[in-house]
């Protein structure tokens, strides 16, 4: 990062690989904001850890902590040795004068947050499911990175069956029984770690009319 | 710079779902938001307060507005680019804090709404859920997450529903991190720079009780459960520290008490015999009811029997063999040691 961090010394912890950040179901007060090294989110779902996410330096997490006091939504786990600061709602008043720049950025990633929690709520409003499966591929299209041939709609995800299931609020043999209607209809095809939509445009108008209904 | 703009009346600055990079502030006139509410459909009409921002949002992600911008009335309007509106806040940060406020508001609400549609949140209280991801990390042997998720399990609850399950595995998974890694974790141990202090701790260097002084200190739990992890992980010096810490503190009679024992024991294991001796010593003098007194006669035992003295090592075991009955773990402990002590002898 380029920004001058060195007045929050005090604010920094290290954690070495491996160790637990926080876990799921802790009640937050804090959070924090990676200067070296990496973290995976991790959530225990059924007898599985699955990893949810990692971030990099730079990047935050545990940000709800400072709205409130909320058991946290999933555990953190350093990936690599990490250096991080910790901040409170006490100690935020001092980031704010010293780094207002952080602050800022923090801003940013609520207005992400914000979008990002009403496009899934948007999806998890449709009724027809066939419909909410399609819209979850155009919800991480639209997350996922821009295609280099833009006249190409094909599109290949790094997902499972299990993910798809997720974010459509689905359970997991649902959520397969469409894939499969999908695969039947050819608009879809499911290869090993990857799933791969045909013609997103097909979906997007699918979905369109769907939410129109 | 930022750029005044005038608005005719029934003009719109812009649509709900148009993408634009601008932020606005109303100087002077009429324009009213316009959105529908994302549940009910329903349309919102809000005016916009002179003085105000909008389209902050959309901008700052540059993702589709949630609103329309109508003017009602002939308007002034300041248009930024986000480069200028950032100049702006960073000089003015009360305002990057009001607009926290507001968009953490905003996120909660989302939150809550997506979780109420996925039936999340009520399928598992707290303090089950922290207890099950122990007893998952400790299932698949992965100790030192376990150690962590039961610590902070035993922290917050204490006296909870799975406390007991949760010191029992955190001690078992304690033991399997020794197992796993116990070269690795002691030179951590030993990487500490900083040298406590290992003279015992007199009254009169006891700062006053701090007043929020009580029969329970919730701190003073915590800080010997997070301590007794790091014993148990041979993280002797990190452990007497925060035990030191606590005794000094002298905030909860019961931790502190328990913190005392514990300090004379990390010290038999850093090897500090004779500071053990003293340390125990006095401990048995002070707390002659103390819960974990045979295991400091124990531990003095051990701290004669690190320094060869085996006669005084074998007259502390003999005391505690008197005291204990056959079958109490500290029984076991003291006949294997002096065991040993017939095996230095030979």
């Amino acid at each position: 990062m380029s920004l001058d961090l060195s007045v929050f010394n005090r604010f920094a912890i290290t954690k070495r690989a491996g160790e637990i950040i926080f876990c799921e179901f802790e009640p937050g007060d804090a959070f924090y904001l990676i200067q070296s090294g990496k973290v995976k989110i991790v959530k225990i779902v059924g007898d599985l850890e699955k990893t949810l996410d990692i971030l990099n330096p730079g990047e935050f997490f545990g940000e709800m902590a400072l709205l409130e006091e909320a058991p946290r939504s999933a555990t953190i786990i350093a990936l690599t040795d990490v250096k991080l600061l910790e901040f409170n709602r006490a100690n935020f008043e001092v980031l704010m004068a010293g780094q207002p720049q952080i602050v800022l950025n923090l801003l940013k990633l609520f207005a992400k947050r914000i979008y990002d929690q009403k496009r899934r709520f948007m999806v998890l409003t449709l009724d027809d499911i066939q419909a909410r499966v399609a819209d979850v591929f155009l919800m991480l299209d639209e997350n996922g990175p821009r295609p280099t041939d833009p006249t190409d709609n094909s599109r290949t995800f790094p997902n499972s069956v299990e993910d798809i299931a997720h974010w459509a609020g689905l359970s997991v043999a649902k959520a397969s029984e469409v894939l499969k209607q999908f695969v039947n209809q050819r608009r879809v095809e499911i290869q090993q770690g990857k799933i791969i939509v045909k013609n997103i445009m097909d979906f997007n108008r699918f979905v369109k009319s769907k939410r129109q209904e | 710079m930022p750029k005044a703009t005038q608005y005719k009346t029934n003009s719109v600055i812009y649509f709900q779902g148009d993408v634009g990079d601008k932020i606005f502030i109303l100087k002077a006139g009429k324009v009213l938001s316009k959105s529908n509410d994302i549940e009910t459909k329903e349309e919102i009409n809000e005016l916009v307060a002179p003085g105000e921002f909008f389209g902050v949002k959309s901008a700052l992600g540059r993702y589709p507005r949630d609103e329309s911008a109508i003017v009602l009335a002939d308007s002034e309007v300041l248009v930024f680019s986000v480069p200028e509106f950032e100049q702006l806040v960073l000089a003015n940060t009360r305002i990057i804090m009001k607009m926290l406020k507001v968009f953490s508001n905003q996120l909660r609400r989302m939150h809550g709404k997506v979780q109420n549609l996925i039936g999340k949140g009520t399928s598992k209280d707290p303090e089950a859920g922290l207890f099950s991801i122990g007893e998952y990390y400790f299932t698949n042997r992965q100790y030192k997450a376990a150690v962590h998720a039961l610590t902070r399990y035993l922290t917050l609850y204490p006296g909870g529903r799975y406390a007991v399950e949760a010191s029992d595995l955190a001690r078992k998974a304690g033991q399997g991190v020794a197992k796993v890694d116990s070269t690795a974790l002691f030179a951590a141990a030993g990487a500490v720079d900083d040298e406590p202090d290992f003279s015992p701790p007199t009254p009169a260097a006891a700062p006053a009780p701090t007043p929020q002084a009580g029969p329970a200190d919730p701190l003073a739990a915590k800080g010997f459960f997070e301590a007794v992890a790091l014993a148990n992980q041979e993280k002797y010096l990190d452990a007497y520290k925060i035990f030191q810490k606590i005794v000094a503190t002298n905030a909860d009679p019961e931790h502190s008490a328990k913190s005392e024992f514990e300090m004379g024991r990390c010290l038999v294991f850093l090897g500090k015999f004779d500071e053990a001796t003293k340390h125990l010593t006095a401990l048995i003098q002070k707390y002659p009811r103390h819960p974990d007194l045979k295991d400091a006669l124990y531990f003095i035992g051990r701290s004669y029997q690190g320094k060869n003295d085996f006669t005084w090592a074998r007259n502390f075991y003999t005391k505690i063999l008197n005291l204990a009955a056959e079958d109490e773990p500290v029984a076991v402990k003291t006949r294997k040691a002096l065991k040993e002590l017939e095996g230095a002898k030979v």
